[in-house]
């Protein structure tokens, strides 16, 4: 008896796919299609996929490393020669500091 | 440079390319064999043409992309674990919508798109009126399965459409082959309860 009804109903939805129509059909035959195509994709091609980020992840370790390893500029004596140009700070080579300002400028550079 | 080569030269040898070709010629006959009760059950549990077509589409991709160097007995359990997985999220989704399909008529996908007269052409039949009675039947069944609770409908589609054995249903279903069989059981007396005058 209940194998009758498991056998009837198995039928009944067996006779119900048997009808699905042509649209439907042809959509599953894309959709499978679609699936395999991935499929055939050779692997040697993908990774051909990964080289625009790739590079652009080596530029930017590049970027970043060049620059973080950059020496933060202290001031040399092209920068005292300019302090000492500058004709808004007239006051450095003025009056009887001039030796200090010497002296201080040697230890600086030692 | 050498390396790549050499792997190069091996992907290339025709025996692979047959191996290849092989696979991929099993998993067309697997997918194939599989793709109308898939939609089948994809339909009944989700009741929209279209959701169930795209929740096929999805099993076969993920089939093909995560499991196809898999042994072949293993596809037909993964691919309906796959296809149940997608139909349940596609499910709770409309539930997160407030979408609640159960009261509505199963929506006519081609009300949307043009009519195509090739794909409504009516298939060869016995008689009219056989044909009308299974006309009926299957009105009948696909409601009452579509009301199915969700695990009861998945352990009847599997077991007895599809044909899975209670290991490969507990497999695809991701539970133990005891709930299989009470989610089973539960499933037939609910279906003999409603269609036991019509079957």
């Amino acid at each position: 008896m209940s194998q009758d009804f498991e056998r009837r109903t198995r039928e009944v939805l067996e006779e119900s796919t048997a009808r699905l129509d042509g649209r439907t059909l042809s959509r599953l035959t894309r959709a499978r299609h679609a699936a395999l195509d991935q499929a055939h994709r050779p692997l040697r091609k993908r990774w051909r996929l990964y080289i625009p980020a790739g590079a652009a992840a080596v530029a930017l370790a590049v970027i970043l490393w060049v620059g973080g390893s950059r020496p933060v500029a202290e001031p040399g004596p092209v920068d005292d020669m300019d302090m000492l140009a500058d004709s808004d700070a007239p006051v450095f080579a003025e009056g009887d500091d001039l030796e200090f300002y010497e002296w201080a400028a040697d230890e600086i550079e030692t | 440079m050498t390396a790549f080569v050499i792997v190069r030269g091996v992907y290339n040898t025709p025996v692979l390319r047959d191996q290849e070709s092989m696979a991929s010629r099993a998993l067309e006959q697997f997918l194939s064999s599989v793709e109308k009760r898939a939609f089948k059950i994809a339909q009944l549990g989700l009741r929209n043409d279209d959701d169930a077509l795209d929740a096929v589409q999805d099993a076969m991709m993920k089939l093909v992309q995560s499991y196809a160097a898999r042994s072949s007995e293993e596809w037909r359990p993964l691919f309906y674990r796959i296809l149940t997985n997608g139909i349940r999220d596609m499910q709770r989704r409309r539930t997160v919508r407030g979408r609640i399909m159960a009261w509505l008529p199963m929506r006519d996908a081609e009300d949307d798109e043009e009519f195509d007269a090739v794909a409504q052409a009516p298939s060869a039949d016995p008689t009219p009126a056989r044909r009308l009675e299974l006309d009926q039947a299957i009105g009948t069944l696909e409601t009452a399965i579509a009301e199915l609770p969700p695990r009861q409908q998945q352990a009847f589609l599997l077991r007895n459409f599809e044909g899975l054995d209670v290991r490969e249903t507990a497999s695809a279903m991701g539970c133990s082959e005891g709930s299989v069989k009470t989610h089973y059981f539960r499933a037939l007396e609910n279906l003999r309860t409603r269609l036991g005058d019509v079957f």
